[in-house]
């Protein structure tokens, strides 16, 4: 007993047939504590005395840009589940994170550039936290593209995750490097360690919706797991039962 | 706690000055989210339709 | 004779067979840094400012390009292969290759871009420091490019991929290469930086050859 729930995961037919329900459960979750979030950081949370109303962004922005660089973690430990147990579904989870994690980059690089034009008066500034997003999301269209380029799966997963382990060793060098090299920026708004400065008004409803996009992250990856299981697995039994059957 | 803090909805929706920036990137999340959706949809239902034909063709052979 | 001198002598060789090869990428160095003149101007003050990160830019850029198709001959013609059988760990002789390709490569690159500082009107104390940095730099992006261009050896239609997907974790080898030339360039004290630099490059050279070796493995191994 004990890694029952563990060897579960390598079965395909277990995680397609359970993760539609956790589908479920984590898109509602998610557009609750979304809309909720959202419409108070729009709405109810008080102005911000020195960038008025266009800090609102951040509570896109802050969410976004944690989930671009804790993909990018999650990526990296599926390679190493991928590597050590040989799991196929952390090689699923992999292609999957690389395209959310990659959209999730961009978003936040867009979101802190229009935060940028009313705060800074310039859309694009090479400040440390803007360009260090930048290199993320061209690691992230590294793993993309290699996977696009090498035709046999397996192989494709390999090399995705031998790029992945050695980029996510870099992360920290190339964060600690750029923030090195500009050290402009405001400190990090939230940091899990401290209070924050803001007062609660204003961080209850980010929370809110960091926890919210958390899901909603799980939601979608979630989604393509599913969609990619059932493309790799077309040939086995359990999914030529499961679909002649609907 | 929980205070509206704009006089109407057009102050709402005009956020001064900052509205042309604050709405744009909110309904950028939602169209990100949104499609992000339909493609995993959209991958989902080509897989199934995928299985299906493989499976008519094999049912065809056997006949 | 050793396998690790026959491996080098057979390197001697094939540069031998097509001595061209060593030229291009100084070809293109020193074309790269034709344009910049042109593209800007005349002027050698404003030359002498950016020349330096220019001669850095475009040395990164011919590595790169030097560098993509590193294992790319060995891999259809079955040397690769024969490595696996070798009684040495794949990842020594990756090691090797990549040193070998360091020497009859690399550094005949490094050693005309004192040429191009002078074309930018780079002062001499920033020229020698550029030099440092590049001497101590470039193993680093040897290794990080030779990943690149295993990780890419199993797919016919790769492009420059292999480029694409290393030159984000060139960073910190620039950032603290661009310390260096800027604090040359004040007069300041430029020790720290190179031994950071350095220590870069020495974990770099440890550990990469075990990924490139790990890259390779699972291409033979995909193509069986």
């Amino acid at each position: 007993m004990g890694w029952r729930w563990f060897h579960q995961w390598g079965s395909p037919r277990w995680f397609y047939e359970r993760a539609g329900r956790w589908q479920l459960v984590c898109g509602w979750l998610a557009l609750i504590l979304l809309v909720a979030g959202s419409l108070w950081g729009l709405g109810f949370a008080p102005v911000d005395y020195q960038q008025g109303n266009s800090y609102r962004i951040i509570y896109l922005h802050v969410p976004v840009a944690f989930l671009a660089q804790a993909m990018y973690a999650a990526m990296a430990l599926c390679a190493v589940v991928l590597f050590v147990w040989k799991m196929k579904l952390a090689d699923v989870a992999m292609q999957s994170i690389a395209v959310m994690g990659f959209a999730f980059t961009v978003l936040s690089l867009v979101s802190g550039a229009v935060w940028g034009k009313p705060t800074w008066g310039t859309y694009w500034v090479w400040d440390a936290r803007l360009t260090s997003m930048l290199i993320l999301a061209f690691l992230y269209l590294g793993a993309i593209g290699l996977r696009a380029a090498i035709q046999d799966p397996d192989q494709a997963g390999k090399a995705c995750g031998i790029l992945v382990l050695v980029g996510v060793v870099n992360l920290p060098i190339i964060k600690y490097s750029v923030e090195w090299w500009n050290t402009l920026h405001q400190p990090a708004s939230l940091k899990l360690t401290e209070k924050p400065a803001m007062p609660a008004s204003m961080w209850v409803p980010l929370l809110v919706n960091i926890l919210g996009y958390y899901i909603a992250a799980a939601y979608l990856v979630l989604g393509s797991m599913r969609a990619i299981v059932l493309e790799r697995e077309r040939r086995a039994t359990w999914v030529k039962e499961l679909i002649g059957r609907a | 706690m929980l205070e509206f803090q704009f006089e109407s909805i057009a102050a709402f929706v005009e956020m001064t000055p900052h509205g042309v920036y604050v709405w744009p990137i909110y309904g950028l999340g939602l169209l990100v989210i949104g499609g992000l959706t339909w493609l995993n949809a959209r991958q989902h239902r080509q897989a199934i339709r995928m299985v299906q034909r493989n499976l008519e063709r094999e049912e065809s052979h056997e006949s | 004779m050793s396998i690790e001198k026959r491996m080098l002598a057979r390197e001697l060789k094939l540069i031998a067979a097509r001595p061209g090869d060593i030229f291009k990428p100084m070809w293109f160095l020193m074309l790269v840094i034709s344009m910049v003149p042109l593209a800007l101007a005349p002027d050698s003050d404003l030359l002498a400012e950016i020349g330096s990160a220019m001669i850095w830019v475009a040395t990164l850029l011919a590595l790169l390009l030097n560098t993509e198709h590193l294992f790319q001959s060995d891999f259809s013609d079955g040397v690769l292969e024969q490595w696996l059988f070798l009684d040495r760990p794949l990842a020594w002789l990756v090691g090797l290759k990549l040193i070998a390709h360091w020497l009859f490569h690399v550094l005949p690159l490094i050693l005309i871009t004192p040429i191009a500082g002078l074309m930018l009107s780079v002062s001499t104390e920033v020229l020698f420091a550029l030099l440092a940095t590049l001497f101590v730099a470039t193993p680093a992006l040897t290794c990080f490019s030779g990943l690149g261009a295993a990780l890419t050896l199993g797919s016919s239609r790769s492009g420059i991929l292999g480029v694409l997907v290393m030159m984000p974790l060139f960073v910190p080898v620039v950032i603290l290469a661009a310390g260096v030339l800027i604090r040359a360039t004040d007069g300041s004290d430029t020790l720290p930086l190179m031994a950071l630099l350095g220590a870069f490059s020495v974990v770099a050279a440890t550990l990469v050859p075990i990924a490139v070796s790990a890259a390779i493995r699972l291409n033979i191994g995909g193509s069986n």
